[in-house]
């Protein structure tokens, strides 16, 4: 059988529909701090920041690897072959593009207030 | 069948405005090109739509009932589409052996069928007591007549608690009988019994309907999984359990047939062939299985009972229903062509879902499959086209093996393995499978209700 980018979007649409509001929620606030950030400091600051949250990402990555079997219900032992391991790496990344993505707005703000 | 055929070109005419028959692009008319090799879960939204005034009535407003009318309603322009459905609760049913073995709550496989029901389909709160296809009309149980100028059938099955003597479904949660089939209800209760029998111990009998059963892969991870939470209690010693199979095998794909037959074996999990369910004596939890060499009895402690399965009785009376063969013998299935899903009798009828007769495809998956191709050919019939579209017996099975593992199985009428990922083994257990079993299966589901997938 065959899919579509479109089915793909559709069944992640209706994954994060519980979380819809509170999402959407982030975004807007998050959105928000950045523009702020960016009048205030410029792009180029602004996005030199991003690179002072590298080391969340890569904190949000090690948590992942440890505890997404876990979040899932699972065991590590759970993990059989390359598919799994990938996936796990693959889920872990996310969380730390997340985890920086977050805290890059926040991150921006207080680089100016050091400045 | 000539008369129908004929009869079918005459809808055809009477219903489709020439003058405004076109087609539209569909939303992701632009995204087809990007198709990817891909999943039975994921597929293409329909790609046609027909300007019609034609009046078609949808029984049951289950997976197969919703999905349908919202293909429908995107693929129609004018038409006049009826959903007779009497249930508000929608059940996402391939959650009930999450809830059984007590890894999800009830909750979360209790939806409202509201949410899902197109705003320009009528919704008949109501059941449909009887068919009657020669005068092109159904009957409810409030009296009213519904007349149609195309029909589809998707109304379900009904779990015969009856055929086994004793039984009844108040039963479930008391004296350690155990069911997850029909409601989150009795996937609780069952539970509760799963939560008592892995911590006390004693017989555990795990049985299986015969003939067709819906997700006929929950018999067997009701049974992997109660023994796998007492191996996680620490307390699998003081538990026997026997596999009691009403043929002579577990699964019908021969693949996963061969490693069942090897794994519950390794699990110390006991399997007796020919053993079919038949009276149920509550009081001295006491079971008695019809085999080749007479009745045999069984003392239990828990007992995770799996009743036949057949059509409802206004379907399985009807003239829609198989007439004869091992369709009508085994649950008065709805007659269908496997491959069209449309009625070889009744031309302008289609059917999907657990209600039909075919081989194979009482799942969620096979739904997913089927509602397409039901669209797709009721849309080629009302335009007086060909029929093109083809269900080739896809189902799925994400069989849990222990929490954290499944197989994701796959396959077809031919009983061919035909994975969506080629990347997953569909022999092997993994980490991936489970995840997509206890994650994103429902929201699949869900999309798939939509009509997006």
């Amino acid at each position: 059988m065959a899919f579509s980018i479109f089915g793909i979007l559709a069944v992640l649409l209706e994954f994060i529909r519980p979380f819809l509001p509170l999402i959407l929620a982030v975004v807007i606030i998050e959105l928000m701090l950045l523009v702020v950030a960016l009048r205030r400091n410029g792009l180029l600051n602004t996005f030199r920041a991003l690179k002072s949250t590298v080391p969340i990402g890569v904190v949000g990555f090690v948590i992942g690897i440890f505890t997404v079997p876990w979040m899932t219900g699972a065991e590590r032992s759970n993990l059989a072959g390359i598919i799994d391991w990938l996936s796990l790496f693959g889920a872990s990344f996310a969380l730390g593009l997340i985890a920086m993505l977050l805290v890059w707005p926040p991150f921006a703000l207080f680089r100016h207030r050091a400045s | 069948m000539k008369r129908r055929n004929n009869r079918q070109a005459e809808l055809a005419d009477a219903i489709v405005d020439p003058g405004r028959r076109r087609l539209l692009k569909a939303a992701g008319l632009g995204i087809g090109s990007l198709s990817l090799a891909g999943t039975g879960i994921l597929a293409s939204t329909p790609a046609r739509a027909l300007a019609t005034n034609a009046r078609i009535v949808i029984v049951g407003a289950g997976a197969a009932g919703l999905a349908a009318a919202n293909r429908l309603s995107a693929t129609l322009d004018g038409a006049r589409i009826t959903l007779i459905d009497r249930r508000e609760r929608h059940l996402y049913q391939p959650g009930l052996t999450l809830v059984a073995t007590g890894l999800w709550k009830p909750g979360q496989t209790i939806d409202e069928n509201q949410r899902y029901v197109p705003r320009n389909v009528d919704w008949i709160q109501a059941s449909v007591s009887e068919f009657d296809p020669d005068a092109n009309r159904v009957v409810t149980d409030t009296g009213d007549t519904i007349d149609y100028d195309y029909l589809i059938v998707t109304t379900g099955l009904h779990v015969d608690f009856d055929a086994i003597e004793g039984m009844s479904p108040e039963l479930i949660g008391r004296e350690g009988i155990g069911c997850v089939y029909d409601n989150p209800e009795h996937a609780t209760r069952t539970w509760e019994m799963i939560d008592r029998y892995t911590t006390e111990g004693g017989v555990g009998l795990f049985t299986r309907g015969p003939g067709g059963i819906k997700c006929a892969g929950a018999p067997l991870k009701v049974a992997m999984l109660t023994e796998d939470l007492a191996q996680r209690r620490g307390h699998r010693d003081r538990l026997e359990m026997v596999y009691n199979s009403p043929g002579a095998g577990l699964f019908s794909q021969p693949d996963m047939d061969q490693f069942l037959k090897e794994e519950f074996p390794r699990r110390d999990i006991a399997i007796n062939w020919h053993h079919r369910l038949v009276g149920i004596e509550p009081e001295q939890r006491r079971a008695t299985f019809a085999t080749p060499d007479g009745d045999i009895r069984f003392d239990y402690d828990f007992i995770h009972v799996v009743p036949p399965m057949r059509a409802p009785d206004a379907l399985g009376n009807s003239p829609l229903a198989w007439q004869e063969g091992s369709f009508a013998d085994d649950g008065n299935w709805m007659e269908v062509d496997r491959h069209s899903m449309q009625h070889p009798r009744y031309p302008n009828v289609f059917g999907a879902g657990d209600c039909v007769g075919t081989p194979i495809g009482k799942t969620a998956a096979s739904v997913k499959a089927q509602v397409p191709v039901v669209v797709d050919n009721l849309v080629s019939v009302i335009a007086g086209r060909e029929l093109t579209a083809s269900y080739n017996g896809y189902t799925s099975c994400p069989l849990i093996t222990s929490r954290g593992q499944a197989i994701l199985v796959e396959f077809d009428y031919n009983l061919d393995m035909v994975p969506s990922f080629p990347f997953i083994s569909p022999y092997r257990e993994h980490w991936v499978p489970w995840i997509m079993k206890d994650k994103f299966l429902k929201a699949a589901y869900n999309a798939m209700l939509r009509g997006r997938v």
